[in-house]
């Protein structure tokens, strides 16, 4: 990263911070905290999917591990921190299991195996009441009480500037190097001594704490929740889309990737109602055809063309 | 639980199976032959459901009569996505086609939602309500045996078709040597937009045989592409018949696991078998091991 | 010493004898060459060295230790460094970071890393293009790019997968040059190349000629060429081949 981009990424972060002196309305706080925490959410899955090149369709098990881990572990008495700790630490299980099976497996046996386990988590979620409260849902303590819109906005920055953070940290050490091997080609990172699954491991279970930290900010905010929401495939789709359609390994793709997207899906809404999906669709068949590199790697095509 | 309950389980399974397998078969085209990673089939699936709900309440004709003719639609529906959209990232890495068909599923799916809105529908007609006795204890409903056997003849003419025709070795010739196939004077993209379009109309005649016996709304194909990679693998790839004999199975096994823990543990226990079987036996139950 | 020892080594796939009781040994310091068509099983003996696959029967030691059993990842570590045929730099890096891949396998900082490819750079010719990107590297430079990164792991052995093929004559004789001096960085080179080209013979310590996963000969590169079995092996079509 130069010199500008740092000052960029800096002043974008301050800029964020200050949104909520400007926008007051709850509503457009919504809608930003959407883009902030799928920024998040999809800087996370690129560390596995972009960076590592390993197309994981099951994020929605770390969200929901996140979600549904603050609900229940505040539920059985434990302090906020506590509860925290022990969700992160739940998806980094999750990730964990996942990946032992599944990361020996190649191409479309990989994306296959994540789908699998989240949906098993998903159903496992319905249909033991007693523990998750099945169907009809759980409540889930709020983090914030007074002003909470903007609390949770803030929130959303703040976890989008970490991962940012990390992953910018990542991408420049030992294991950001290998991560990428890994993707262009594993025989060739294994000829050079990568421990190939031991590293994919170590970069779905860094993915999985932060998606699980999403999860639980998101769960607080609707106060209650249902599998369906947060442990649904199309979570785990959207998170992916809105990595790829900024562009997969690179560190602005997944922010600019939401801010399209959820915008997309807020106008969407308003005149397709129901049918907004359509263009995640679209999105991904135009991204896939025309912009395989994302938004990002094709405006970086296009700046490489101009020097 | 006596043993005539889990017999008519097992009866009921084998019928719901036998749509599964035509289901698997279709996908075992696509994704175990022609290694064309299809997330859209669930959704094309759906459309032969709508296709024939259409048929249905405009033309009044029954599923067991308009079946030849949507799998006909699908058939060319499924070429022109093969030529239009798959065709242009043909050689790129699944994780391209994955994402892509992932889209076109979405897609239709949300298309058909806003024509046909969110909700159920189901359709009737006199032999939904006929019921043939086996024996005392087992009861079976008329329009699966009917779809048992439509699904039985589509699928012996499909393994046929793909065993004993040129077209059929020109695709397995493919799934051999995917780079030698061009030299050998085939016409790769001709010949995988045929199978890929024969895959999609499979699954779009076991929607239309589904619809007598299920409820229908723009979702419903979404578990079926999971379930169609499930039996694609446990069947062992490549196989038609693997493929067949684990649609089967697994209809056997969700109609067990609905008798004994409910219904709603069927699909989390698809899923079990399958992340059991690709870690221990990658190569599918059916499938031969390899080195 | 023997650095590398090859005992008995087969291998099949289904049917087919990749390499069928081979045996051969590499002392440190030595450069050996693996002569042989296309598909005699040099690149099967490769993978079978630094461990993508394992023989079936028969014994594989790498300083004395058995390695008929590990993983390519533990290879490395071990000191057996590779290049591949088919070149595959990572793209949007450039020389310099694709290099740095090989480095950390010995260190953990990238100032140090970095450090180090450049001295393998240096070595190879290669420092003016350290800092241009890896991709649309013409295809002597793109062998030389294998070559540094394997390097660049520190190995004790260096296994060169048809480092000749595609280049020049005069091209291949530069990088001839070049890997003449590895021994004296203390290691140990075993190349695979189609045919006992000039350059083999100016640099090969040993050669062992490969027929159908069989070796027929094995000694100084001047033996091999008259060894009746190689000639026979070689003669009708070959004949030209072996670059006389």
């Amino acid at each position: 990263m130069r010199r500008w981009q740092l000052a960029l990424a800096g002043s974008g972060f301050v800029l964020s911070l200050l949104v909520p002196l400007v926008v007051h309305s709850d509503y457009q706080l919504q809608v930003l905290f959407r883009i902030y925490l799928f920024a998040a959410l999809g800087l996370a899955w690129n560390l596995v999917g972009g960076y590592a090149g390993q197309l994981s369709l099951g994020h929605a098990a770390y969200f929901g591990a996140g979600a549904y881990g603050l609900a229940l572990f505040t539920r059985a008495g434990m302090p906020l921190w506590a509860a925290l700790v022990m969700l992160v630490g739940l998806a980094m299980l999750f990730a964990l299991l996942i990946g032992g099976v599944s990361f020996r497996l190649r191409g479309p046996y990989f994306a296959l195996a994540t789908i699998a386990f989240a949906e098993v988590l998903h159903a496992a979620a319905k249909n033991l009441p007693r523990v998750t409260g099945g169907d009809v849902g759980v409540p889930v303590p709020a983090l914030f009480h007074t002003h909470a819109n903007r609390s949770f906005y803030l929130c959303a920055v703040l976890l989008t500037a970490a991962t940012t953070a990390a992953t910018f940290l990542i991408s420049r050490s030992r294991f950001g190097y290998y991560l990428m091997a890994i993707r262009e080609d594993q025989e060739t990172a294994l000829s050079v001594g990568v421990n190939a699954a031991r590293t994919k491991l170590h970069a779905l279970l860094v993915s999985a704490a932060f998606t699980a930290l999403g999860g639980a900010l998101y769960g607080s905010l609707f106060l209650f929740i249902v599998p369906d929401q947060v442990l649904s495939i199309d979570i785990s789709n959207e998170i992916a889309i809105v990595a790829m359609l900024g562009g997969a390994g690179t560190l602005a793709g997944p922010m600019v990737g939401a801010a399209v997207l959820e915008s997309a899906s807020e106008i969407f809404k308003t005149i397709f109602q129901e049918a907004h999906l359509l263009i995640y669709g679209l999105l991904l068949i135009v991204v896939v055809l025309f912009l395989p590199e994302g938004i990002m790697g094709g405006v970086e095509a296009i700046v490489r063309r101009r020097k | 639980m006596d043993f005539f309950t889990t017999l008519q389980a097992v009866v009921n399974g084998v019928l719901t199976g036998a749509l599964y397998a035509l289901v698997g078969m279709g996908m075992a085209l696509i994704f175990g032959v022609m290694r064309i990673v299809n997330f859209a089939h669930g959704t094309f699936m759906m459309l032969g459901m709508y296709a024939t709900y259409v048929l249905f309440v405009q033309a009044h004709v029954v599923p067991y009569y308009s079946f030849p003719l949507v799998a006909l639609g699908m058939y060319g529906l499924g070429y022109l996505i093969y030529m239009a959209l798959l065709r242009p990232i043909h050689g790129q890495s699944d994780f391209m086609q994955i994402l892509l068909t992932l889209g076109i599923g979405l897609a239709i799916t949300d298309a058909i939602q806003l024509v046909f809105g969110a909700d159920y529908h189901q359709i009737n007609f006199p032999l939904l309500e006929k019921n043939l006795h086996l024996g005392s204890h087992i009861t079976v409903n008329a329009p699966w045996v009917v779809s048992f056997g439509i699904a039985l003849v589509t699928g012996g003419g499909l393994y046929f078709f793909v065993m004993h025709t040129m077209s059929g070795r020109a695709a397995r010739a493919i799934a051999q040597n995917r780079y030698a196939a061009p030299l050998m004077g085939i016409h790769l993209h001709r010949v995988q937009a045929f199978w890929f379009g024969l895959g999609v109309s499979a699954a779009a005649v076991a929607g239309s045989l589904l619809l007598p016996v299920f409820y229908l709304y723009p979702g419903v194909g979404d578990q079926f592409t999971l379930k169609a990679f499930v039996i694609v693998v446990l069947g062992g790839m490549e196989s038609i018949v693997g493929a067949a004999m684990a649609g089967v199975l697994l209809g056997v096994v969700e109609s067990l696991t609905s008798l004994y823990w409910g219904n709603e543990w069927a699909l989390a226990v698809d899923f079990a078998i399958f992340l059991l079987v690709l870690s221990l036996r990658p190569s599918g139950i059916f499938g031969r091991q390899k080195a | 010493m023997n650095l590398l020892e090859i005992e008995h080594v087969t291998k099949r796939f289904g049917g087919l004898l990749a390499t069928n009781d081979v045996t051969f040994s590499i002392r440190e310091g030595e450069i050996g060459f693996i002569v042989g068509p296309n598909g005699a099983g040099k690149t099967t003996l490769f993978n079978l060295i630094s461990g993508v696959f394992h023989p079936d029967s028969g014994t594989i030691r790498f300083q004395g230790r058995d390695i008929s059993r590990i993983r390519p990842n533990q290879a490395a570590e071990l000191g057996i460094g590779r290049t591949f045929q088919v070149v595959k730099p990572l793209r949007n890096l450039t020389v310099l970071e694709n290099v740095m891949l090989g480095a950390f396998l010995r260190t953990r900082s990238g100032t140090k890393a970095a450090e180090e490819s450049r001295g393998v750079l240096r070595y190879l010719q290669m420092e003016k293009i350290a800092d241009s990107p890896a991709s649309g590297l013409p295809l002597p430079m793109l062998k030389r790019l294998e070559i540094a990164r394997a390097l660049a792991t520190r190995p004790r052995l260096i296994l060169l997968d048809e480092v000749m093929s595609g280049l020049s004559t005069a091209e291949a004789l530069a990088l001839a040059e070049t890997l003449k001096k590895l021994p004296e960085w203390g290691i140990s080179a075993v190349g695979g190349v189609e045919h006992v080209m000039q350059v083999v013979m100016s640099i090969a310590d040993r050669v062992v000629v490969l027929d159908h996963g069989t070796v027929i000969a094995e000694g100084t590169a001047k033996e091999v060429v008259h060894e009746p079995r190689v000639i026979e092996a070689y003669l009708g079509s070959k004949y030209k081949e072996l670059g006389l």
